[in-house]
């Protein structure tokens, strides 16, 4: 039997139902991939993980160390709910997020996370339910949200502009930002010619360039390495510690141990 | 103030594009060789050129920034500064164009209005900015956009300009302004040239204000 097969076979024999556990093989399998490993080398051995994954969904996410108490509700979704023509994206979906905290949204491809998010930011319209959110947002797409043929900095003083900040100081903050992601803008470089990582980057402070209150991320780490994966992690624990909320679309499983709340859209189907 | 920095990155994204720069600046110049011979048919071909060109950029900047304004209108910019700030780098590189072209009919017809002559080559420009930014808005996909571009360009060139679907055109002003600064007819024809593009300026702006104000709307939700 092959890694993912046998993956599949523990999670059911764990209890599991059967169309759950396809799409948290699959997700894992993803997952895989996109690192370019064999789930073996990546996850380790498929009863073990299994027994991780289960336990980590189950259990109530363990409260990461944390400076600072959770503050006022930034976010609060009632009974929100998503339809595409006759489908059914999701429905029924409650979370608040207070400032101090993060949320992760896991689910399977097509389940609604990025439509979620979007819905969050007000980009998007909820055919059910009620949203309350803080008026200082921040959003980052999962693609795109960039002008290729400009720079870094030409960016930084677009948003700035934006948000009523004036270019030289949206310029510094930018460069700042970037500095606590590892990254320095080439003064030349347009973001068209970074590469997917770095233009994630890029996303990244553009998203919190105006300082919001409640930071909304659509998987905001593809294409990162190691290092900027960890840094990354670290920035969001940095934003909770200041007080921000921070909803996060994921679907990487291990990311769910560093959050306070997880709302899987799988199980809401 | 978001305006006009949106004027400005607009402005310099699109000179980076040299290519692209090159044939919008190539363009209007073909036109004007191919009926050089025919004094008043190479200056509205050459107006129509820089309508064509201006409204093609337009177009692809308006497209190019779907990705953006979404973030940006979350971040706290407004839909008419957005538009205006793009409509106002599209109007300037038009107007650039159109002076250009200026000085080369002067140096090459005789026209008894020489003026008149530069005024439409400038209000084609001015016209076409919001007209390629209307289609940008109506038909986002860039492929769908140019077509229709091209097809409005063609029914303005080979309509009868005394018809009906010629006057609805967004470019008639050209050849109503030609005849003025070429033919030397009454100024009639200047004031109706100037009134048509005033219309179709005011309603193209209008219609890419509309369709962006709903496509960019953001909800407001209550604080919780």
């Amino acid at each position: 039997m092959s890694w993912p097969e046998r993956f599949l076979a523990e999670l059911v024999r764990l209890g599991v139902q059967q169309a759950r556990a396809r799409r948290l093989t699959e997700d894992t399998a993803a997952q895989a991939a996109e690192q370019a490993c064999d789930p073996g080398g990546l996850f380790g051995p498929p009863h073990l993980y299994a027994r991780h994954l289960v336990a980590e969904l189950a259990a109530p996410v363990a409260a990461p160390p944390r400076f600072t108490q959770a503050g006022p509700v930034l976010l609060n979704l009632t009974g929100v709910g998503k339809r595409y023509r006759r489908r059914t994206v999701f429905d029924n979906v409650d979370l608040t997020v207070r400032g101090g905290e993060v949320a992760a949204v896991v689910g399977a491809n097509g389940c609604g996370k990025s439509t979620l998010l979007r819905i969050c930011a007000g980009l998007t319209r909820p055919d059910a339910g009620q949203v309350r959110r803080t008026r200082r947002v921040g959003y980052v797409p999962q693609d795109g949200g960039t002008a290729g043929w400009l720079t870094a900095d030409e960016h930084f003083t677009l948003f700035g502009a934006a948000a009523g900040v004036v270019p030289r100081r949206a310029r510094s903050t930018g460069a700042h930002l970037a500095a606590r992601l590892a990254w320095r803008p080439e003064p030349a470089q347009r973001a068209q010619q970074l590469s997917g990582g770095t233009r994630q980057k890029l996303n990244l402070v553009l998203g919190e360039l105006h300082a919001p209150d409640l930071l909304l991320l659509d998987e905001p780490y593809q294409g990162f390495d190691q290092g900027t994966y960890v840094d990354f992690w670290r920035q969001v624990h940095s934003w909770r510690d200041a007080g921000r909320a921070v909803v996060v679309v994921t679907h990487l499983l291990h990311d769910l141990s560093t959050v306070d709340h997880v709302l899987d859209l799988g199980e809401q189907r | 103030m978001t305006a006009l920095v949106v004027a400005g990155l607009s402005a310099r994204e699109v000179s980076r594009r040299r290519t692209a720069v090159l044939l919008v600046i190539s363009l209007p110049l073909w036109f004007y060789l191919v009926r050089r011979d025919q004094t008043g048919q190479s200056i509205r071909m050459l107006s129509l050129g820089i309508g064509w060109s201006i409204s093609t950029l337009t177009l692809f900047v308006m497209n190019a920034s779907r990705g953006v304004d979404p973030r940006l209108r979350l971040n706290g910019a407004s839909v008419a500064g957005l538009v205006s700030g793009r409509l106002l780098a599209m109007s300037g590189a038009g107007a650039l164009l159109a002076l250009g072209y200026w000085a080369l009919i002067s140096l090459d017809q005789r026209v008894p209005h020489p003026f008149a002559a530069g005024l439409i080559m400038l209000l084609a420009a001015l016209v076409a900015a919001p007209f390629g930014s209307l289609v940008g808005a109506l038909l986002p996909r860039e492929l769908e956009g140019a077509l229709a571009l091209l097809s409005v360009c063609a029914v303005q060139m080979l309509a009868d300009p005394a018809g009906l679907v010629a006057k609805l055109m967004p470019f008639w002003s050209i050849r109503e302004i030609g005849t003025y600064a070429v033919d030397d007819t009454g100024i009639d024809y200047l004031w109706r040239g100037l009134t048509h593009f005033a219309v179709v300026w005011i309603v193209c702006t209008a219609g890419t204000l509309a369709v962006f104000a709903h496509r960019l709307r953001i909800a407001h939700y209550p604080e919780p």
